[in-house]
Formats: C-alpha cells, sequence, structure tokens
C-alpha cells in the first residue's frame, strides 16, 4: 500500500531538498567561483516518465514547476513549461534508445543539460537578467552542474527504478 | 514526433499565450506578491523551514569539525589579537560615552547607527541561482518590510525584495540587478568619502562603488560601510575591504572593487536591521510608492 504513496512523496521530498543543496553552491576554487545547480526533483520525473507513465510525470512536472516557480523563481510560467516539456521530450526519445539503467542515466543528464542552456539562453538572451558570457556559463554552470547531477544519479537511479519498478509490478498484480 | 490533431495543437497554441502573459505578468516591476502567491510562498516555506532544520544540523555538524580540525591555529591567533583588543574595547567605552554627552548637547538622541535586530534563519536559496536570492522564515507579521538591509555577523549580504506574511526573500549583494544600489562610505584613515555600490564585477567576483569624490583619497584596504544616507539602511554596516581603486569611465570620479566581508556560500543565520530612525522610502531600490516627506527632524537626511 505504502509504495503508491512514496512515488509522489519522494518527488516532494526531492522538491523540498533541493534548495538546502543549493545552499552550499557556490563553491570558490582557485579565486573562482563554480556554480552547482541541483536537479534533484526532474531528474527524478524523467526516471518516472520514462519507467513509470509519461503524463503522470508530465502532470507532477506541472504542478512542481509551477510550486518552484512562485516560491523560488517569481517568473511564472518558466519552469511550469520546461518540466512537463522535459517529461515529453525524455518519453519520446527513450523510444530510440536501449532501457538500460545506464543509457537513462546518460539520458537524463543529457535533457538536465539541455535545460540548463534554454534557461541560459531566456535569461541571457530573453529577459537580460544575467550579462554572463556563454563560456563563463559552461565552464562554471554547466559542467559544474551536469557532474553533480551525474553523482546524484548514479549514487540514486537505481532506487528510483526500484521503487517504480515495485509500483509498476504492484499495478499489474491489483489488474489480474 | 507523434502525430498532433487539430484540436491538440490549438490548445498548445493557447497554452504558449496564457504562459507568454504570465511570464511578462511576473517580470513586470512588482512591488507585492500576489494573493495567491502569497499563500503558496507562505505553505511551501512551511514545509521548507521544517526540512531546513535537520539540514542545517547537519551543515553545522560538518562546519563543526572542520573549526575543530583548525582549533591550535586559531587559538593561537585568537590570543594574539586578545591583547589588541583588550585596548580596543576600552577605547570604544571612552568614545561611546563621549558620543553620548556630545548627543545630550546637540539634543539629538536619534542616531542613523541605531536599529533594531530580527534575527531570522535562511531556509532556502534559489536553487536554479540565476538571481541571487535567499529565502528566509521572517516576513510582515515580524515586522519585515521591503528593502530593509539583511546581514550576517561579517558584514552586509543584500536587501529584502519581496515579503509575504511568514517570509521574505531576499536579494543579495552579488546581483545583476541595475536598480540594486546601495550608499555606502569609505572610511579611511585621512577623510570619509561617500559612494554608490552599484553592481558587482562577475570576473573579479567584487562590487563596484562608484561615484566618489576624485578629490578625496582613498586607498587599498580601507573597510567600505553603509553610511544610512539611502533613507532605509542603518549607518555603518561593514560591507568590505577595497581591493583595487580606479577612475571611472569619464574621469570625474573614482570607482573602486570591493571585496565583500561577508561570506555568501553558506548562510544560515542572518540579521535583518530596523533602523530606529524614521525610514524614508525613495529612490533606494524600486520605490515603494510612498510619498516622500522631509520634515524627518534629521539632520543630513534626505532623499538620495
Amino acid at each position: 500500500m505504502w509504495i503508491r504513496f512514496m512515488i509522489p512523496a519522494v518527488a516532494i521530498i526531492l522538491f523540498l531538498l533541493e534548495p538546502e543543496f543549493a545552499l552550499f553552491s557556490p563553491i570558490e576554487w582557485n579565486g573562482e567561483l563554480f556554480y552547482f545547480v541541483p536537479r534533484f526533483l526532474i531528474l527524478y520525473l524523467i526516471f518516472l516518465s520514462i519507467y513509470y507513465n509519461p503524463k503522470r510525470a508530465a502532470t507532477y512536472g506541472l504542478i512542481f514547476g509551477l510550486l518552484y516557480d512562485v516560491f523560488y523563481i517569481d517568473i511564472i510560467g518558466l519552469y511550469t513549461v520546461l518540466y512537463p516539456l522535459m517529461c515529453f521530450l525524455a518519453n519520446w526519445t527513450i523510444k530510440y534508445i536501449h532501457q538500460h539503467l545506464t543509457f537513462t542515466t546518460i539520458l537524463s543528464v543529457l535533457l538536465v543539460a539541455l535545460m540548463e542552456l534554454v534557461l541560459y539562453i531566456f535569461f541571457h538572451h530573453i529577459i537580460h537578467f544575467t550579462n554572463l558570457a556563454f563560456t563563463e556559463f559552461f565552464v562554471k554552470r554547466l559542467i559544474p552542474s551536469i557532474f553533480a547531477n551525474l553523482i546524484y544519479l548514479m549514487m540514486l537511479g537505481w532506487a528510483f527504478k526500484y521503487l517504480i519498478d515495485a509500483r509498476v509490478l504492484q499495478k499489474l498484480r491489483e489488474l489480474s | 514526433m507523434p502525430h498532433l490533431s487539430n484540436k491538440r495543437i490549438i490548445m498548445i497554441l493557447i497554452g504558449l499565450i496564457v504562459i507568454v502573459a504570465l511570464v511578462s505578468f511576473s517580470l513586470r516591476d512588482r512591488q507585492n506578491a500576489t494573493l495567491p502567491e502569497q499563500f503558496i510562498k507562505d505553505s511551501v516555506g512551511l514545509a521548507q523551514s521544517i526540512v531546513a532544520k535537520p539540514a542545517n544540523y547537519i551543515t553545522n555538524l560538518f562546519q563543526d569539525i572542520q573549526s575543530l580540525l583548525n582549533t591550535y591555529e586559531e587559538n593561537q591567533r585568537l590570543k594574539m589579537r586578545l591583547e589588541d583588543f583588550a585596548a580596543l574595547q576600552a577605547e570604544v567605552n571612552t568614545l561611546k560615552s563621549e558620543n553620548k554627552e556630545l548627543r545630550k548637547l546637540l539634543d539629538n538622541e536619534d542616531s542613523l547607527r541605531d536599529y533594531e535586530p530580527i534575527r531570522a534563519t535562511v531556509i532556502a536559496r534559489n536553487p536554479d541561482q540565476w538571481e541571487e536570492k535567499i529565502i528566509i522564515n521572517k516576513g510582515s507579521s515580524h515586522g519585515v518590510k521591503k528593502n530593509m538591509a539583511v546581514m550576517t555577523t561579517s558584514g552586509l549580504i543584500g536587501k529584502v525584495s519581496l515579503v509575504t506574511p511568514f517570509t521574505a526573500e531576499v536579494e543579495l549583494l552579488y546581483t545583476n540587478n541595475p536598480n540594486f544600489r546601495v550608499s555606502a562610505m569609505v572610511q579611511s584613515e585621512k577623510n570619509v568619502a561617500y559612494g554608490l555600490i552599484e553592481g558587482y564585477d562577475e570576473k573579479r567576483n567584487e562590487l563596484i562603488l562608484k561615484r566618489i569624490d576624485s578629490s578625496l583619497e582613498i586607498n587599498k584596504g580601507d573597510k567600505v560601510v553603509t553610511s544610512g544616507l539611502g533613507g532605509i539602511f542603518p549607518k555603518g554596516i561593514l560591507i568590505g575591504e577595497i581591493s583595487e581603486v580606479t577612475t571611472e569611465d569619464f574621469g570625474l570620479t573614482k570607482m573602486a572593487y570591493i571585496r565583500p566581508s561577508a561570506d555568501f556560500s553558506m548562510l544560515e543565520k542572518v540579521m535583518i536591521a530596523k533602523r530606529s530612525a524614521t525610514v524614508i522610502d525613495g529612490a533606494d531600490g524600486e520605490g515603494t510608492n510612498a510619498d516622500l516627506t522631509n520634515n524627518t527632524g534629521i539632520p543630513g537626511e534626505g532623499e538620495d
């Protein structure tokens, strides 16, 4: 029974943990600041979209994206669009890729990198909130963020898959 | 891509229009959060502050271990400074009493320096870090108002940019917002120079202090503090130290780079300075639509 509630519960926990981890960033190294952007929730949602139910994942993406926008960003409609979009993209690309955990991990991190890029274009070229040059963005934000999120997913990806598999099995049992 | 029906395309188009409208609405220069936003902010803030407690505990544990490892060196250094400190303390005491007496002579009890600290805990940092913001667990019901100064024990870190009943958002000094200005003064040995902190240099990670009178001499290593002339900040909060002095574009005024004294990466406990002297809303920040009254009774006080 508890597995049913675990899927949204994990999403809520990850949503609340993201800003806590963001407190560690930026890290100063060699006199330069490096930004690590935690993307725990969207990585989990991408996993949900691949292994569980893309529509459900997109709905979670919509709800949490809206909360994220209102609470942290103050630009309503940014993550509200990006989160579900990433879920759909994941579901679309996975058809062409083998569904092994290694490949899904790499795919998820690549999608997050894509999202980061879209955000950079939005903040830099569209609303001019930042005048960070592209190379700076690439070295100080994108690469560290990809690394951090890859480590996170390598540690927890199997757990997500385990949880989702348990839920899928439970559903099948209910049907039969 | 999957095949799209007409109905779907219309839905997507309507969705896009709504999103663009929402984004442009939220990008407008808003003074207050709307009611549903406030509700969401307060309820997420409540959940966030519950999560923040164990998280802060764990970070503290790590910091404790780190400081334990440095204990010997630190002790050595502190012992050396302790002797200076006693002398300094005596000097401060005499200056304080002298200041009080002089103030009595002037019949002016109110000082720009006085403020009432509101202690707050940082519950979150804007996780995507495009804008430098933190969220704290005190809001308008605790007396926090927009544009108030926020600091840690080591110096100024930013100002309040948005308030809901139980949370507040703090815009950090490291911001690209061109409207973010702090009226500051440089305390050099010979004189006091006033200037405005406007923006920061992303390459050097330092703040930029502009519009300093070029006839005044300022040097590397001079301390920079808030001047209190902006109307909202109290006077004398440490901002940082000058690391380089140059001339501004047209050579009329000086410009200096400041290395902030506060550490911005591990913020946990902060203080919001509620100034005791009359607060003037105005040119500092985006203004709060309040009328600018001049009869505050404080000499040297006025618009920026």
